[in-house]
């Protein structure tokens, strides 16, 4: 870890102007990619005040497990260093965004109250109730022939399952939906920007009446484990704990709503494919799903701050010096991924960062992956012809955040209802998790929901 | 051979108990991988080749 001393400009000799908020960088993403990849997997880039770029998968994997010397924290009120957490521009809001922009032990304990709730075991229970909702999800546009596969199907499905495990009554998916969703592709100058507002202060209130309910009247979830949850031997003011909360929330949403779209869309524009997938499903459906995460990688990146002078991955660093780690182009390497521009639905040797890497590894991971693969199914046993119309089809102008859709429309054959629809199911799978207390954490219940 | 997961290594991806779910197994609370005890069977070998490949924390490894 000896280091020479260099200037500056010798430490910066490797640069690209990087700016993946624009919309030129959606568009020529494989490009840039594959520039950068070839010519500076680790870059400084002059954006947004001047921050260190990595996408070499060997380069992101070594930095994203040097915790000693990158660190997540944010801290807006000055207290430690005033780091600016895991966003590049930092968002200019008063508060951290959960344990993401945390450092161990902070980090640790939280995740340590959390796991038995999101763990594989944990998440396996929850399998009858999505394929419920997923089910009814369906029901509601089953009989004409169109759908719209964001609204009425990858924005629910997560929603409704990530308020169940935190113990908020299921019927209010729909007050969290609409902000969490258009937060991340309404510019700032949007006419929409004030409904948006009024939408984000409706979700907020919720969320902090849920708190306080679940304070005065105890019920299973992730609300209930961190309202009690002694985080380095106190107990966390509820700010923090609101934070928390928008973290599960917003990294519960969007993210998985962004995967099932984008592979949707490329199973309509690949027909072979996509029979081939629903054949061979037993042996396809793992592989297939690890690769639309690899390709599309809903969450692009994650920001770190240097905490200490250092040299990784080749680079000397400078403490205080942002870095933008991207697991989006990362994931593009041709030295890991053979042809990585192309999709290969049993790829092998598939070590992607789409959930991240080292301590801070997607906590929802085993939920993503779960739900995203009960809504492919599902579609593709009741919906098997169905055609998504270009036009309609909405992408998200930029992937600085999320590399999502608004809108995806498409037709299909009609088919029958089966079941109750998407209310009634609601409210049913509603009565299953208070009584059989299916938020409890995997220590207290094991077994899967029971539909009877 | 044999095969193990380092503790100190393994995030809890997965990956290796999807692809070869009779050579690990994932802990009920944190979901972080182990190694069976004991040589793999013969005709696991390329299935716990497969998972050392896939592993994005490089956490598995061979003991001869």
């Amino acid at each position: 870890m000896s280091t020479e001393p260099v200037t500056d400009d010798e430490r910066k000799q490797n640069r690209y102007h990087f700016d993946r908020h624009t919309p030129e960088y959606r568009e020529q993403f494989t490009e840039v990619t594959a520039e950068m990849l070839d010519k500076c997997p680790v870059a400084w880039s002059d954006t947004y005040g001047g921050h260190w770029v990595a996408a070499g998968h060997s380069e992101v994997f070594e930095l994203a497990r040097s915790a000693d010397y990158l660190s997540n924290d944010h801290d807006p009120a000055n207290e430690r260093r005033g780091y600016k957490g895991i966003s590049i521009p930092s968002p200019d809001v008063g508060f951290r965004g959960g344990f993401l922009e945390m450092d161990p032990p902070e980090q640790r304990y939280y995740r340590q109250a959390l796991n038995p709730y999101l763990s594989p075991a944990a998440v396996a229970r929850w399998t009858p109730l999505v394929d419920e909702i997923v089910r009814a999800s369906l029901n509601e546009k089953i009989e004409t022939g169109q759908i719209d596969f964001v609204d009425d199907l990858a924005n629910i499905v997560p929603a409704v399952l990530t308020l169940g495990m935190l113990g908020v009554p299921l019927k209010n998916w729909d007050i969290y939906v609409e902000p969490i969703h258009a937060s991340v592709y309404t510019p700032p100058n949007s006419p929409d920007m004030p409904r948006l507002q009024a939408s984000r202060l409706a979700m907020r209130e919720d969320m902090m009446g849920q708190l306080a309910d679940i304070r005065a009247n105890p019920r299973p979830g992730l609300i209930h484990a961190l309202a009690t949850a002694e985080i380095n031997g106190t107990m966390p003011p509820d700010f923090e704990l609101l934070g928390i909360i928008a973290l599960l929330i917003g990294g519960g949403f969007d993210t998985t709503t962004a995967l099932t779209a984008h592979a949707l869309e490329w199973l309509s524009e690949h027909p072979d494919q996509r029979e081939r997938l629903s054949a061979e499903r037993d042996t396809l459906l793992n592989p297939a799903t690890e690769e639309f995460l690899r390709y599309f990688t809903p969450a692009p990146g994650d920001g770190r701050t240097i905490s200490a002078d250092c040299e990784l991955a080749g680079q000397q660093f400078k403490e205080g010096e942002r870095i933008w780690l991207s697991w989006a182009m990362s994931n593009r390497d041709p030295a890991v991924f053979p042809n990585p521009n192309e999709v290969d639905l049993a790829r092998t040797g598939n070590r992607h960062h789409s959930f991240g890497l080292g301590l801070h590894r997607c906590i929802g991971s085993n939920v993503a992956r779960m739900v995203f693969k009960r809504m492919v199914t599902a579609v593709l046993d009741r919906m098997p012809d169905y055609v998504c119309d270009p036009a309609g089809a909405e992408h998200y102008q930029t992937i600085g955040i999320i590399q999502g859709m608004k809108h995806l429309p498409a037709t299909f054959t009609p088919g029958p209802r089966i079941g109750d629809g998407l209310e009634e199911t609601i409210a049913l799978m509603q009565v299953l998790v208070d009584e059989q207390r299916l938020a409890d954490p995997v220590t207290v219940r094991k077994d899967a929901a029971d539909l009877k | 051979m044999k095969v193990h997961v380092d503790p100190e290594r393994c995030q809890g991806h997965t990956l290796c108990a999807m692809i070869a779910p009779d050579l690990f197994t994932l802990d009920d609370v944190d979901g972080h991988s182990s190694a069976i005890d004991g040589e793999v069977p013969a005709d696991l070998e390329a299935k716990a080749a497969e998972a050392i490949r896939s592993c994005p924390e490089q956490a598995i490894s061979v003991i001869p």
